[in-house]
């Protein structure tokens, strides 16, 4: 139940240009080598702009938009074109179609950032809405839990991964409790809060695990750092992987990789 | 756990109970309000977008609807004044009070009268003024605050509200609710029937007709209006819609949103005086308009919180309200609606609940559940960002300096540098890793493994 | 106090001049209010008994079962509208007044005043002052019975607003007087009727 923030008519072609994310670059490539397989797999060219760095949201949430801005200047100029922009995490996209919008407010160069904001997709929003493929041929047998992380909210992601999710042989996509809360991750937060942060965490590995899942799911690698942390921590056993891992792996399963 | 954010530390320290009264009661709020606008509406999405842009409409023409308001009442009988500030507020209370020679006032809810501390300033004046919602009663004789706008006392259980009950003589001690209730109904009534004036709020005014709408349930305002011969409506120049048939609108989310209601129990809907021909009912009305800086948030970047219906929505299913509780806002109005709203109305105290807005990991959630759809974490960064500029200590405490990452990230060279040093870095001090949430986390977290480069050489080099 | 009044007005001018552009007025249709119906009803009088049940009313057609619910409820002593009082008087063992007197305030267990209408999709009974002889006999007794005429009896919130008129004070009841201040615990009768009742006259 979520208004959308999504703008409309974003370009759906095939040639595209890969955001990585920072945290994938520098901590989960796999989740970026799953990116581009199923990428690769769904018949697209993929460009990877080599100076891309960070999408600015960190410093966006901490209230130095100063700085903010700095970086999300120098994205805007690293993915120029006008290529769908795909990004594995719903958070950093919505930072380019929504956030930098608020950064860049009083700005002249407000319309270079919106127009940026306007070819980006989340990953699995571009599969189901840009592409047009709600059925995944893919084989998973798992339980599966997904968290949908907050930044999904206002875009149609939550209904595409349900889509991809359901439609994979052998996936028994489960519900869980409070869906709409929050892991505790939010950047800065986490450490600003920390006990407020660990709390939440809490609540989101019990809803997340309740059912005993083989898998844990999620769209968005900040928060599976955060509550992934947590569960290392606390040395719990469920399996963690990404949502473009999960699609990748079921691809491998069913022989179509 | 260290922690520098004075609503993080309350959070830590909350006992179990009152934690446990908070998370429960607000967790309880979110699930009602799912399922009665789910069951009850197939787009209720729709509704909050139109409810959202009606108060927005009426706020951006705010001198239209005031002005119309004005007449409208005026035209049924009722007096207006215009209160700028919160003295101005205060003395015309008293003003009215003396002009009408009243010693004794019932009140029913009003989270305005909370922000002017009216209470207090009344009874220095040598006025009695009894609280008559069952919640706010209880926290007049505990001399506390509320915690939430619409179910204030859900910080307490009812061994400590059956102890004040018996301090106040009001019984034997006694913690079962409905024996509190009863004992306060008999109570409450005698004040009613004792005091001479009756004093609401209001929940929402319609400029066509000069109405103010009166939203509760346990029916205390009805009875200031029936048993006193004077009203006085005290409200926030927000509140205006432009017409009856808007406050269909309204009232159809109010409930709902808050506590998962079809209806409040009572919406009362007053223009004016009571008929010549009713027996009960004051024979009359004043309507004082309050701004107290409600035009510096219209002015603001942040006008959108005006829209605000106090319906408690956004805290209960705020997940840092639900950790917190209400009081650690140090203000009026606690959860997401507070930390956007209270640093604004603090005008010149700004910085010192500058941390305010902080409090957030920017969910969302808040705006999911809004009835009249405010975009309450685009707000909370915006006053973070000003925060910033403003230099408020409060705000920046615990959050790391950023520049030097925004310049490694706006460098390509340093950027890639700084991803192959990486495999090092599993082995040195985090504070230099490129993510600010990385640092100061190892305390219940362990910490991803560096793996920069690998993918962009793995791409390179794939087919 | 003028000078406030300018005050205010000029504050919200400043505000209000630097935006580019206003926000218009939303059009918007009655349907879009209008809660989904919980099942088929032949009536509005059916829906409306049906409503006020899930508001926790109580619904009522018959004078021989009001007489009953009032003695099951140790409620024999009340106050009714002198309008109504002819219809109710066959109510058996019942005695009421019809003019109320405040020190009874304790002594009513029951008050029956007029409805000015009931909205059948929320079973909300409305009250207001040109029909209510007794503002405090609609509110201070335990119980309360609103008579609603059938054929005022409208489907919509929207409709009962279209007949608001120039009425001082409308009340919208739906269900009884309640609270949940204690511990989240559902309490019926805080301040007014413990409990609603509709009583329809057919
Ligand atoms: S901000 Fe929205 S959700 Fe929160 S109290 Fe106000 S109207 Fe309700």
């Amino acid at each position: 139940m979520s208004l959308l923030h999504t703008p409309p008519n974003r370009p759906t072609g095939k040639s595209v240009q890969l955001m990585t994310t920072c945290l994938c670059d520098a901590f989960y490539s796999d989740v970026a080598k799953a990116t581009v397989e199923i990428l690769d797999f769904l018949g697209c060219e993929i460009e990877l702009p080599d100076g891309q760095t960070c999408c600015g949201q960190p410093a966006f949430n901490a209230g130095d938009w100063a700085n903010s801005r700095k970086v999300i200047r120098h994205a805007e100029k690293t993915f120029s074109g006008d290529k769908p922009i795909i990004v594995p995490s719903g958070s950093c996209a919505a930072m380019i179609f929504h956030g930098a919008l608020l950064a860049f407010e009083k700005e002249e160069d407000l319309p270079a950032i919106k127009a940026f904001g306007e070819r980006t997709w989340e990953l699995v929003d571009y599969i189901v809405y840009g592409l047009g493929i709600t059925q995944w041929p893919g084989k998973f047998d798992a339980k599966m839990t997904f968290h949908r992380s907050c930044h999904l909210r206002g875009s149609r992601s939550p209904e595409a991964v349900n889509a991809l999710l359901t439609s994979i042989e052998g996936v028994d996509l489960q519900p869980i409790d409070e869906v709409e809360q929050c892991c505790g991750f939010g950047g800065t937060f986490s450490v600003s809060f920390p006990n407020i942060s660990e709390k939440m965490g809490e609540l989101k590995i019990e809803n997340l695990t309740a059912c005993k899942p083989d898998v844990v799911a999620a769209g968005d690698m900040g928060c599976m750092m955060h509550f992934g942390g947590m569960m290392d921590k606390q040395g719990m056993p469920y399996k963690r992987m990404h949502i473009a891992q999960v699609l990748r792996d079921s691809l491998k399963n069913a022989g179509k990789l | 756990m260290k922690s520098k954010q004075k609503i993080d530390l309350v959070a830590r320290d909350l006992t179990n109970e009152v934690h446990e009264a908070n998370f429960i009661g607000a967790k309880m709020k979110s699930e009602r309000r799912y399922a009665a606008l789910g069951r009850d509406y197939a787009d209720p999405d729709k509704l909050r977008e139109t409810a959202g842009l009606v108060k927005q409409h009426t706020l951006e023409h705010l001198d239209k609807y005031l002005e119309q308001a004005e007449a409208s009442f005026e035209r049924n009988g009722a007096k207006v004044h215009f209160a700028f500030d919160e003295d101005t507020a205060k003395k015309t209370v008293l003003n009215i009070m003396n002009e009408h020679g009243c010693k004794s006032m019932v009140k029913s809810k009003s989270m305005l009268t909370e922000e002017l501390e009216l209470l207090h300033y009344l009874e220095d004046q040598g006025k009695e003024v009894i609280e008559t919602d069952l919640g706010e009663f209880i926290l007049q004789i505990d001399n506390d605050h509320p915690s939430h706008i619409v179910t204030p006392i859900v910080h307490k259980n009812r061994r400590g509200i059956a102890k004040s009950f018996e301090r106040e003589g009001l019984g034997d001690y006694n913690d079962d609710p409905e024996t509190i209730t009863r004992r306060a109904r008999a109570h409450l009534r005698q004040k009613y029937l004792d005091a001479d004036i009756g004093l609401t709020g209001a929940n929402f005014v319609s400029a066509e007709s000069g109405r103010i709408v009166l939203v509760t349930n346990e029916g205390n305002a009805r009875f200031c209006m029936a048993a006193n011969k004077v009203h006085i409506a005290i409200v926030g120049i927000e509140k205006i819609v432009p017409t009856d048939q808007d406050l269909g609108l309204f009232l159809n989310l109010i409930g709902r949103s808050g506590t998962g209601q079809q209806l409040t129990v009572y919406n009362q809907f007053i223009g004016g005086p009571k008929l010549k021909d009713q027996p009960n009912g004051p024979e009359h009305m004043h309507v004082i308009f309050v701004d107290n800086r409600r035009t510096e948030v219209l002015a603001s970047d942040c006008r959108e919180i005006l829209r605000c219906i106090r319906c408690g929505a956004c805290l209960n299913v705020c997940p840092i309200y639900r950790q917190s509780g209400g009081h650690a806002y140090r203000s009026v109005y606690p959860g997401p609606v507070g930390a956007v709203l209270s640093p604004l109305l603090a005008g010149n105290r700004f910085p010192e609940l500058a941390d305010l807005p902080k409090a957030s990991s920017l969910c969302g959630a808040c705006n999911e559940v809004c009835p009249v759809n405010i975009p309450i974490p685009d707000l909370l960064l915006r006053l973070r960002d000003k925060a910033k500029r403003e230099g408020a200590k409060e705000a920046m405490k615990g959050t790391p300096n950023l520049a030097m990452w925004a310049t490694m990230c706006s460098q390509p060279t340093m950027w890639k540098a700084a991803l192959t040093m990486g495999h090092t870095m599993n082995h040195i001090p985090t504070q230099l890793i490129p993510h600010p949430s990385a640092m100061s986390w190892q305390g219940t977290r362990k910490l991803p493994k560096f793996e920069g480069g690998e993918f962009r050489k793995w791409f390179k080099n794939r087919k | 106090m003028s000078s406030d009044r300018e005050k205010i007005f000029s504050a919200i001018r400043a505000a209000l001049d630097p935006l580019p552009k206003r926000t218009a007025k939303p059009e918007w249709k009655r349907e879009l209010i209008v809660c989904n119906p919980s099942g088929e009803f032949s009536s509005l009088k059916e829906q409306l008994a049906d409503k006020l049940v899930f508001a926790s009313s109580r619904y009522c057609d018959s004078f021989d079962q009001l007489a009953e619910t009032l003695k099951a409820e140790n409620s024999t002593f009340g106050y009714c509208d002198p309008e109504l009082a002819p219809l109710f008087e066959k109510l058996d063992g019942i005695t009421f007044e019809t003019e109320y007197d405040v020190a009874k305030v304790n002594e009513y267990t029951f008050g029956i005043t007029k409805a000015s209408a009931a909205i059948a999709e929320s079973g909300t009974i409305v009250l207001k002052d040109g029909d209510t002889s007794s503002r405090m006999g609609a509110l201070t007794p335990w119980i309360h019975i609103a008579a609603i005429k059938e054929s005022d009896i409208v489907a919509t919130i929207p409709e009962a607003i279209d007949r608001f008129g120039d009425d001082p004070s409308i009340v919208f009841c739906t269900g009884p007087s309640k609270t949940a201040d204690v511990e989240g615990i559902l309490i019926e009768g805080v301040h007014g009727p413990g409990i609603q009742i509709g009583f329809i006259l057919s």
